[in-house]
């Protein structure tokens, strides 16, 4: 996996950077481990729904 | 003769200096700030999530900005990537192909390292505001 770089699509990208960063924030936000795994949730979804999001905005402008 | 304040309570220049060991334990080695002070589920979770973002980054062979980069960018990049602690210096010690940047998930990979180094900056923080008692 190190030797030459692992090739991954941009979906997939975005998800794991979405993923990791949701964990951070709900490690270090406050509240019940309920609680913050609902707001892990959460913060994953919305990472992927602006990010689809702002693909499909920007789409016209890409050719 | 009885005093205001409580017999157990930290004198303040012992809770400075225990903020600043959790400071540069938690930087070192994200999560370990937290777990210095109990707070175990803190330092697992924080610790899968740099290393996590470390590492994807270093196998989509995403780049380290140089100390010496000149510019305010370059800057404010190392300062980021430092902030990984032990995961800056991971390439050092193991097999690495290096970076590629000349294809997309090359330049994903920068972003990762990155946002490694933010997230435990973030839980610096977190732990250091724990330690002297700001944050619960």
């Amino acid at each position: 996996m190190m030797g030459g770089g692992f090739h991954v699509s941009h979906l997939a990208a975005m998800a794991a950077f979405a993923a990791c960063v949701s964990v951070a924030l709900a490690a270090l936000a406050r509240g019940t481990f309920p609680a913050r795994f609902k707001y892990a949730l959460l913060s994953l979804v919305l990472f992927l729904a602006i990010g689809v999001g702002i693909a499909w905005l920007m789409y016209p402008f890409s050719r | 003769m009885a005093s205001d304040t409580p017999a157990i309570q930290k004198r303040p220049d012992a809770i400075a200096a225990t903020a600043l060991i959790v400071a540069i334990a938690g930087w070192i080695v994200p999560g370990l700030g937290h777990l210095l002070l109990g707070r175990w589920g803190r330092a697992v979770f924080l610790f899968l999530a740099v290393g996590g973002l470390a590492l994807v980054g270093f196998a989509m062979r995403g780049e380290l900005f140089a100390r010496e980069s000149g510019d305010p960018f370059g800057a404010l990049g190392f300062f980021a990537d430092a902030c990984s602690g032990a995961f800056y210096f991971l390439p050092r010690v193991m097999h690495w192909a290096g970076p590629d940047v000349s294809r997309a998930a090359g330049d994903y990979g920068t972003r990762f390292l990155a946002a490694a180094g933010v997230v435990n900056l973030l839980g610096v923080l977190d732990a250091c505001g724990i330690a002297l008692g700001r944050k619960r």
